[in-house]
């Protein structure tokens, strides 16, 4: 092939710019420790990013409704709990109170500290989480203790609140205020025949078993909120692993390798000032420079 | 008889004739660096021997040569190679323009970052599960409603961005038009000056090259074939007179259209004429509805080239009366998605309560102007950006504060697949998939078309430059050729000169030293 001055010229050009694209090519991957910066980089990885994207979006939303819930639940079990204590510390006094042994006036304080206790109950169910009343239903912007029907029976909202804490999985994270808290607290239930029984001196060893009855109330809502404790750890636990996975593959897909793509970049260079040099010696001699 | 000046008149030939091929690798030196320049040759030839054979001519031995002259000045090229460079540089004109236009959209929509729609349609998603989780928090309405407008607002913002893209490259379109046209227009002159010259049995060289450079343009612009023409009636033409070009519109695939159409028209009797190109547009939608050549009309853009490049990125109309194009495309898409995604969230929307409402919210969420663009116009409700309370979270009447049914169905219409809408009787049939899933679908098509324009003109720019570089192969200037040829025909001229020198001294024995016998 006959080879001319200007034919040199030329691929002399369109390597150098070659070889400057490829440079700043790596050098972008380098600096945004990307692997592509346009879906026509590689199409492929820029559509399954979104997608990953997506997911690890969602993983992150599910774990804060999983807070949330986290955060309701925890509470209702802790009301819970306290209303157990206080429920055996009245089974307690009344249990003293129906030993027959105690004079009028030590009768009327068991009376009184159980009124109280009643009170304490009333504020349990009326516990609040960020402003939300949790034992009122859907009405959670109301103090449950603060409606009362005809009988001065407290009326606790209703409805379920729920929140999806895993792709199609809802959870229920409040807890009927009015089959704990309500019948509890109800005029003529357990703690009310009580007060009344030792009010009028009578016999109290008669409601212990309503008392019983209204404690083992309390304590299997608090087996149920357990067990949706136990549910929300697991998807806890679920989704940590999800968010570790989607993550590592997030990273995989786009992620760009940055000792490789500095060794490239170097060996670029290298190439780069190579070609230069080279250029700048080809370029020089011609019949011309040996003619007189 | 031989005469006695013959070898004189020998000797001045082969003179001239070097002179005349030093000054052509004079001008090639010259013109080592021009655009478009191909190296020119001088063909010698050595003139007829003599005597001539006739009744009369001398009786001698044999015929003695008479020297040489310099028949032609002939430009050295190769036409299969320029056809060649042409189909390439026409294939580097069309990818270039579907590349350009393809990247600038890619630009637009700029994904995958965490400024596109994809991560704003996340945040909305997120802000509707925010609300599920407090429905009474006014914060948390307040964050779906400004999460909402940031959706409108990116959707407006693709809308605007495209379309101003989209204007320029229909502007791009009228300024290579009149390229063309001032192409075509250089060419038919470039023509006109050849014939008037060729005839004389003259080669113009220079007109040739500056043609080829014109053509080499053209091809560029629009798919081409060049046929040369010789007109019967040309004078005394030489024979590597390259003649008249007679440029024709190609189809893509490389074969004429039927009837051909041809830029610049030349037959056997001469220069016919030639075809401009005139685009017009579509008055409703603006879109390229034809392409007149001459008294020809083009409606299906079966060419190749930047101006169909242009016009398959900025839209035109097909003979079924639909749009197409890369930018009507994604426009349409997008419009369709947000259409669908609006009525189906409104649709939802109006059936949930607002907080404490009794009867459904019957408010949209979303506003779409009617007889715009829907990613256009899409904007939040001003009622509910002054009053987020409005969001209708609850799933029943009551207006219960912690009621978030309503929520969750919107925030589940995130997986909700197009099919599965309750609007979906409404929806373009072409969508598929969820709102994200559809969504990545339109990028990655784009990522995928914008990356084969790319790929296809990367190979059309190595694949011509290797045309290229064939072609200069055999028409650039060597420099080292051209100062050995300096060098051949300087000793040449020398070696001519040194034979008058000798022809003299043998002429000035014969008149000064010859009949002076015994002087």
């Amino acid at each position: 092939m006959r080879v001319t001055q200007s034919m040199l010229t030329n691929n002399m050009l369109s390597n150098l710019s070659n070889s400057y694209e490829k440079m700043s090519k790596l050098q972008e991957q380098v600096s945004s420790q990307k692997k592509f910066s346009k879906p026509s980089d590689n199409p492929v990885a820029a559509m399954m990013g979104m997608g990953y994207r997506t997911n690890l979006n969602q993983i992150g939303q599910y774990q804060s409704n999983i807070a949330e819930a986290t955060n309701w639940i925890d509470s209702t079990d802790d009301a819970i709990t306290e209303a157990v204590s206080a429920m055996q510390r009245i089974r307690e006094l009344t249990v003293q109170g129906s030993n027959g042994t105690y004079e009028g006036e030590q009768l009327k304080t068991i009376t009184e500290e159980i009124k109280q206790l009643k009170e304490h109950l009333i504020t349990l169910g009326d516990t609040q989480i960020g402003g939300k009343y949790i034992f009122n239903g859907q009405d959670t912007n109301v103090r449950p203790s603060s409606v009362k029907d005809a009988n001065g029976n407290t009326v606790y909202g209703t409805g379920d609140i729920n929140l999806e804490v895993f792709s199609g999985i809802s959870l229920k994270i409040n807890t009927d205020g009015s089959k704990i808290f309500g019948d509890a607290l109800a005029a003529g239930g357990s703690i009310d025949q009580t007060i009344e029984a030792l009010e009028n001196g009578g016999d109290v060893s008669g409601t212990l078993e309503a008392l019983d009855a209204t404690i083992n109330n309390f304590l299997g809502m608090q087996a149920q909120v357990g067990a949706r404790q136990n549910r929300i750890e697991l998807m806890t636990d679920r989704l940590k692993q999800q968010e570790v996975f989607a993550t590592e593959i997030l990273s995989k897909n786009e992620d760009v390798d940055i000792e490789k793509a500095i060794m490239d970049l170097t060996t670029q260079e290298s190439v780069h000032s190579a070609a230069l040099s080279i250029g700048a010696k080809i370029m020089q001699p011609s019949l011309l420079d040996f003619l007189r | 008889m031989i005469s006695t000046f013959m070898g004189l008149e020998t000797a001045k030939r082969g003179l001239s004739t070097s002179q005349g091929a030093l000054y052509t690798t004079g001008n090639n030196v010259a013109n080592a660096n021009t655009l478009g320049y191909s190296r020119q040759r001088v063909n010698l030839v050595q003139t007829s021997g003599f005597p001539t054979v006739g009744l009369n001519s001398p009786r001698v031995a044999g015929q003695i040569g008479t020297g040489v002259a310099a028949e032609t000045v002939q430009r050295i090229r190769d036409s299969f190679l320029d056809a060649q460079y042409r189909t390439q540089s026409n294939k580097i004109g069309y990818y270039g323009a579907m590349s350009e236009s393809l990247t600038k959209m890619e630009g637009v929509m700029n994904e995958p970052t965490d400024s596109g729609l994809a991560a704003t349609m996340e945040k909305f998603w997120n802000s509707l599960q925010g609300l599920t989780a407090n429905t009474e928090n006014s914060g948390a309405r307040e964050v779906v409603a400004s999460t909402g407008v940031m959706v409108a607002d990116t959707l407006n913002y693709y809308y605007n961005s495209l379309t101003s893209v989209q204007t320029d490259i229909g502007n791009q379109i009228n300024v290579k038009a009149n390229e063309i046209n001032t192409l075509i227009s250089s060419i038919d002159q470039l023509n006109q000056q050849i014939s008037k010259v060729e005839p004389h049995g003259y080669i113009p060289n220079d007109l040739y090259d500056k043609r080829d450079v014109l053509v080499d343009n053209l091809s560029q612009l629009v798919s081409i074939k060049v046929n040369n023409v010789i007109p019967t009636d040309y004078g005394r033409a030489s024979d590597v007179a390259t003649g008249l070009y007679n440029i024709e519109l190609m189809q893509e695939d490389g074969s004429s259209f039927v009837p051909p159409i041809n830029l610049v028209s030349v037959n056997q009797t001469g220069m016919v004429g030639t075809s401009k190109v005139e685009v017009s547009h579509d008055k409703k939608t603006g879109m390229v509805d034809g392409l007149k050549f001459g008294s020809k009309t083009l409606t299906d853009y079966k060419f190749s080239g930047e101006l169909s490049g242009l016009i398959k990125s900025f839209g035109y109309k097909k003979a079924d009366g639909t749009i197409g194009g890369a930018y009507p495309d994604m426009l349409k898409k997008l419009d369709n998605m947000t259409t669908a995604f609006v009525n189906e969230f409104n649709a939802i929307h109006k059936q949930g309560y607002a907080l404490g409402d009794d009867s459904t919210s019957a408010l949209n969420f979303f506003e779409l102007e009617p007889g715009k663009s829907a990613a256009q116009s899409i904007k939040v409700n001003g009622e509910i950006i002054k009053d987020p309370t409005k969001i209708a979270a609850g799933g029943k009447s009551g207006g219960a504060s912690g009621d978030n049914e309503n929520a969750k169905l919107l925030a589940d219409l995130k997986k909700k697949a197009f099919s599965e809408y309750l609007t979906k009787d409404q929806n373009s049939v072409e969508l598929t998939g969820s709102f994200d899933t559809y969504y990545s679908g339109i990028i990655g098509k784009l990522g995928v078309d914008s990356q084969s324009a790319q790929k296809n003109l990367s190979n059309s720019v190595v694949l011509a430059a290797s045309v290229n570089q064939n072609r200069e192969s055999v028409s650039s200037v060597s420099l080292d050729e051209e100062m050995t040829d300096m060098i051949k025909f300087q000793q040449a001229y020398n070696a001519s000169a040194r034979m008058m020198t000798m022809m003299d001294e043998m002429l000035d024995k014969i008149i000064n030293g010859m009949g002076t016998v015994g002087r």
